[in-house]
């Protein structure tokens, strides 16, 4: 295949062109070939029962950036306190005090988190209604072009992408507002709680 | 009430990508927000009056790399399990009863189900309850993947990041005037110094 390529390179162009996509798909099909090899060894599951199924659909429909949130915070309160104290490259007080950082942060965190979030996730709902005789203009600001029907769920899925956009451009201004100054505080108290407890 | 067009344009982008897929809208702005916060907190540092020019010089490049820890494991985890759940349900590897149902009515043969480059959701006809089957899955995957590398992977990155950082700025304050670090003893060394006869006196 060399041999063409050095013979092309002094004459056609589209030779060398031939060339670089042969090999390229011949990249792309060994990729192919490797993937679908990785592939094959996940096992194929099939879900029988319904309640399983309808649980899936339920959260594919009604769990939002809010929700979400939550179950983060929710699990962080169990890991990230956890792998901190196990930390044996620091000393003890760096260490106690990265734990009382850690479990302020994620409380404060959590907590502005989902509140905006669902509040911004409440109020895109509020101002995104359909145009309608009886139904102000300013309660279609967020209502995008051309929508007549709002049951639907790629509308519904509108509105949580929209209010968490919303919510992430105010949580610019909260890290500084409520956050720091929360973490600070807590962060305090609870180092002031683990030294009660040496 | 004529809104100005970018907003108009925005909220139909929005609709368009995000509509019929929450779970890839999970995983942008979560990265978004990782985004948002990281420059929350390099603009503290860079308007802290208190912290100095030699001591900012530091803490922002130190900033920056915690949030492009942070940002870079939370976009690779959290996408990679939710591409392998949306091709797991493309291809149906991973579906249910009546999806299969479905897709033995519409004469769907069984050697495509599991092939990477088969998905259900370019068939002529895409079973019913397919979309939000995938919804679910994806909205499922996005939030493991998201518990995964925020809170297990991260941690241990900027631990091990910021114990080795650590290392270095006690090492860089133990060091004399001319750059030397200043000469330490073990407790062995420091015993046999203090009890020999011509050794350190305390």
């Amino acid at each position: 295949m060399s041999f063409i390529v050095f013979i092309d390179l002094g004459g056609k162009m589209t030779s060398i062109t031939k060339y670089i996509t042969y090999t390229g798909s011949g990249i792309r099909k060994a990729i192919r070939s490797a993937s679908q090899k990785g592939f094959d060894m996940i096992p194929q599951k099939e879900f029988l029962n319904s309640k399983v199924t309808d649980a899936i659909n339920y959260i594919g429909k009604n769990f939002s950036s809010d929700k979400q949130r939550v179950a983060l915070g929710v699990t962080a309160l169990m890991t990230q306190p956890f792998i901190d104290a196990h930390n044996k490259k620091i000393d003890d007080e760096t260490r106690r005090a990265s734990v009382a950082k850690t479990i302020a942060k994620i409380i404060a965190g959590t907590a502005t988190g989902f509140l905006i979030r669902y509040g911004c996730i409440k109020g895109i709902k509020a101002l995104s209604q359909i145009p309608a005789k009886n139904v102000p203009k300013w309660k279609t600001i967020f209502t995008p072009q051309g929508i007549t029907d709002n049951t639907t769920e790629a509308f519904q899925q509108y509105r949580n992408a929209m209010g968490t956009v919303l919510a992430l451009g105010i949580m610019v201004f909260t890290n500084f507002l409520i956050d720091a100054p929360l973490t600070k505080l807590m962060t305090n108290a609870f180092i002031k709680k683990s030294e009660g407890k040496k | 009430m004529k809104l100005p067009s970018f907003l108009n344009n925005f909220k139909n982008y929005l609709y368009k990508n995000y509509g019929e897929n929450p779970g890839t809208m999970l995983v942008h702005t979560g990265a978004l927000g990782w985004v948002l916060s990281s420059l929350a907190q390099i603009f503290a540092v860079a308007v802290n009056d208190k912290i100095t020019v030699e001591q900012k010089s530091f803490l922002i490049p130190q900033e920056i790399a915690d949030a492009a820890i942070n940002i870079l494991s939370f976009y690779i985890v959290t996408s990679s399990v939710k591409n392998l759940s949306t091709k797991l349900v493309q291809t149906g590897k991973l579906t249910t009863k009546a999806i299969k149902t479905q897709l033995e009515h519409l004469g769907v043969a069984k050697e495509k189900i599991g092939s990477f480059d088969f998905n259900i959701g370019k068939l002529k006809e895409v079973p019913k309850d397919y979309k939000s089957f995938k919804n679910g899955v994806e909205v499922i995957a996005s939030t493991l993947g998201s518990i995964a590398s925020c809170n297990i992977i991260t941690p241990i990155l900027r631990n091990e990041y910021a114990a080795k950082r650590q290392k270095q700025i006690v090492a860089k304050l133990h060091k004399n005037d001319n750059g030397q670090p200043y000469k330490t003893y073990n407790m062995t060394d420091f015993q046999s110094h203090a009890y020999s006869n011509h050794g350190l006196k305390i």
